[in-house]
């Protein structure tokens, strides 16, 4: 993992020190509210419907045990013993109070942590694959480039008041994990034709109130112009991006009224100015960086494979848990497990204190010591053995940690919704809740297959609604939560947008509302191997839409 | 029919203007403020501002339903209660919170 350097940490230390003093200050009445809530954004500290809430960053979702146990340190010292992975990677507290919060800032800094750049116009926490730097269909490691862009993007002079904030996803694998045709740029590892690794380069991806799907707006640039050509892109939509108007201000509209070439165009004079200068990546430093994720040291192993087929007869909630919750792992004898936050009737997304604490220790006993927080507000043992999975379940079931339920219909993308977001139009976790409620059964679930329900509770779609293969939107009509249903929507490589099919449910229609989807899906799959989503691009709007609305 | 509302500085805790000038924790005990009272509305949102301590400042409108005061948004119903989903209790003013004007 990426270890601070003197920069850093001085740097870090000098924030928390400096925002302990702003905050004295706003409690001795020598600062107002307006001048102290940018400052307070600036630390990631928002203010929501029922207390402060504190956003900690967890860079490109890499931690180690250490850190995991800082988070369970902070849930159960300052806060009320939980906390909530979110969909940038990132873990909010609901409920610090403000004279606690420097404190906070100051544990978090002794294990290398804050939450500066989790708010405001500047570039925010660059997000990747989960799987990231242990994936088999990995062609390489995105976190040390990730860490580089971290480094460039942290309190950029020219980035800090950008027109509107600004989202970088990446990926290494040739799977898109990690929504990246969905964010204002998505970086893709490629192969060159001289088999050279470098990016894939989309830009101008969005959900929101415009969701949008990025455009290809390079097909390879090399390691060591990056930089140079994302601070290209920056320059231009820094230059040109909406400041006179929110809902204009993002990348992605100015993409979409310019047009691709002429965006293209533009980053490439940029580009043409920028390229070999003081931006160039040398290959001594992206190897410097690179030393930090090193690989663990493996284990070679006898036991490379697993018998699901027999650990669903011998225990079937074990077998569930193993057909579901692993990836494959580069080295052989070794998977990634996820550990799904997905419990029946749970929010999701929630971790205890206790639960922390017992995913750090397996962390460093099962996994070379690392984690990572998936967009999918799951989290991820990144290099287990094969060997130890009985053990790491065993764990996990004492943690009530091992649903066997990831990628299926239970797994549920939720944002904090009308109960505790200032924004929010609609409550999104106890629909979540229900939603787990009512498809609980681990043979329905099985039966229905790879099914993603993604929930926000506004338009601002935190809960990534628009990609869910089911999306579910909470609005207020005159007093009223009400919920619009998309269908076809997806995160992936084949990205798509849903599409709305109607008027929208109050909250108690919207589980039934749900299954007729599914039965509809199940009466009309080609086989139990055709997914939810290959069958609704296969046989179009119309029967997905009777089975909300009748055919009146 | 209308009250103020707000959260105060420390806790963040959703906080009432009560009749008596304090700012206190329980919904059914806010002053309302009716057409007649606009004068009195701005006097109080003035003061209030003056203290520095109650942050996001709001008017809400209400109804009242047998003497209970019902807030018309639903936002406002689960600011007053505290979060539904996962139950939680609403956060509570610490010692020193207390703020009057
Ligand atoms: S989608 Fe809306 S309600 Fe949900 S967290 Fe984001 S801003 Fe809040």
């Amino acid at each position: 993992m990426y270890r601070y350097d003197e920069f850093d940490a001085a740097f870090v230390q000098e924030r928390t020190a400096q925002f302990s003093d702003q905050v004295a200050r706003r409690l001795t009445g020598d600062l107002n509210e307006d001048q102290f809530r940018p400052l307070r954004l600036m630390n990631g500290l928002y203010l929501q419907l029922h207390a402060y809430m504190l956003r900690i960053a967890v860079p490109y979702g890499t931690m180690n045990a250490r850190q995991m146990r800082m988070l369970a340190h902070i849930a159960r010292t300052y806060d009320r013993g939980y906390g909530h992975f979110t969909t940038r990677q990132n873990i909010q507290f609901n409920w610090p109070k403000l004279r606690d919060v420097p404190r906070i800032l100051a544990d978090l800094a002794s294990v290398e942590m804050h939450s500066i750049q989790t708010s405001g116009n500047c570039i925010r926490n660059i997000t990747t694959d989960q799987f990231a730097g242990a994936a088999a269909d990995e062609i390489i490691d995105p976190r040390p480039v990730a860490e580089i862009l971290r480094q460039w993007s942290s309190l950029h002079p020219e980035f800090s008041y950008l027109p509107r904030k600004f989202k970088i996803a990446m990926t290494g694998a040739t799977a898109d994990r990690a929504a990246i045709r969905f964010h204002d740029i998505g970086l893709q590892a490629t192969t060159s034709k001289l088999g050279e690794i470098g990016w894939q380069v989309w830009v101008g991806g969005g959900l929101g109130r415009t969701p949008m799907i990025g455009k290809m707006i390079s097909g390879f640039v090399p390691h060591e112009h990056l930089l140079a050509y994302l601070e290209s892109i920056l320059r231009v939509y820094n230059r040109y991006g909406r400041r006179d108007n929110k809902f204009k201000a993002r990348i992605k509209i100015l993409v979409h009224e310019e047009g691709l070439d002429s965006i293209r165009q533009q980053v490439e004079e940029e580009f043409a100015h920028l390229k070999g200068g003081v931006l160039t990546l040398p290959q001594e430093e992206l190897d410097r960086i690179t030393r930090y994720f090193a690989q663990p040291d493996y284990e070679l192993v006898n036991q490379t494979t697993v018998d699901v087929a027999r650990e669903k007869i011998v225990n079937p909630p074990y077998g569930r848990w193993l057909e579901r919750n692993l990836n494959a792992h580069r080295q052989p004898g070794y998977v990634s497990v996820t550990i799904s936050l997905k419990p029946v009737g749970g929010a999701p997304g929630d971790a205890t204190d206790t639960q922390m604490d017992a995913i750090a220790d397996l962390a460093e006993r099962y996994s070379a010591n690392e984690l990572r927080v998936s967009h999918e507000q799951n989290i991820v043992l990144p290099h287990v053995k094969v060997t130890d999975l009985p053990a790491v379940y065993a764990a996990l079931v004492d943690q009530g940690l091992a649903d066997g339920n990831a990628g299926q219909i239970t797994d549920i993308i939720c944002c904090p919704g009308l109960d505790f977001c200032a924004l929010a139009n609609a409550r999104s976790i106890p629909l979540a809740q229900e939603l787990t409620r009512k498809f609980q059964s681990p043979e329905r679930q099985a039966e229905i297959g790879d099914l993603k329900i993604k929930i926000s509770g506004c338009i601002n779609a935190c809960g990534h609604h628009h990609v869910g293969h089911i999306g579910i939107l909470g609005v207020e009509k005159k007093g009223t939560e009400l919920y619009q249903i998309t269908v076809g929507g997806d995160a992936t490589e084949n990205a798509a947008i849903g599409d709305i099919l109607g008027h929208g449910f109050v909250a108690d229609a919207v589980p039934d509302a749900i299954e007729r989807l599914v039965d509809t899906y199940i009466a009309r799959r080609t086989s139990a191997d055709e997914p939810f989503i290959t069958a609704y691009r296969r046989l179009g709007k119309e029967p997905f839409k009777e089975a909300l609305y009748g055919n009146a | 029919m209308e009250i103020l509302t707000g959260n105060e500085l420390m806790s963040g805790a959703t906080v009432y203007l009560d009749r008596d000038g304090r700012w206190v924790e329980e919904l059914q005990q806010a002053r309302i403020f009716g057409n007649e009272d606009l004068e009195a509305r701005e006097a109080a949102l003035a003061a209030t501002r003056k203290t520095l301590r109650i942050v996001s400042l709001e008017v809400e409108t209400v109804t009242l339903r047998d003497g209970i005061i019902y807030p018309d948004r639903i936002r406002e119903r689960i600011r007053a209660e505290g979060p539904t989903a996962p139950r939680f209790d609403r956060q509570h003013l610490d010692e020193d919170g207390h703020v009057s004007i």
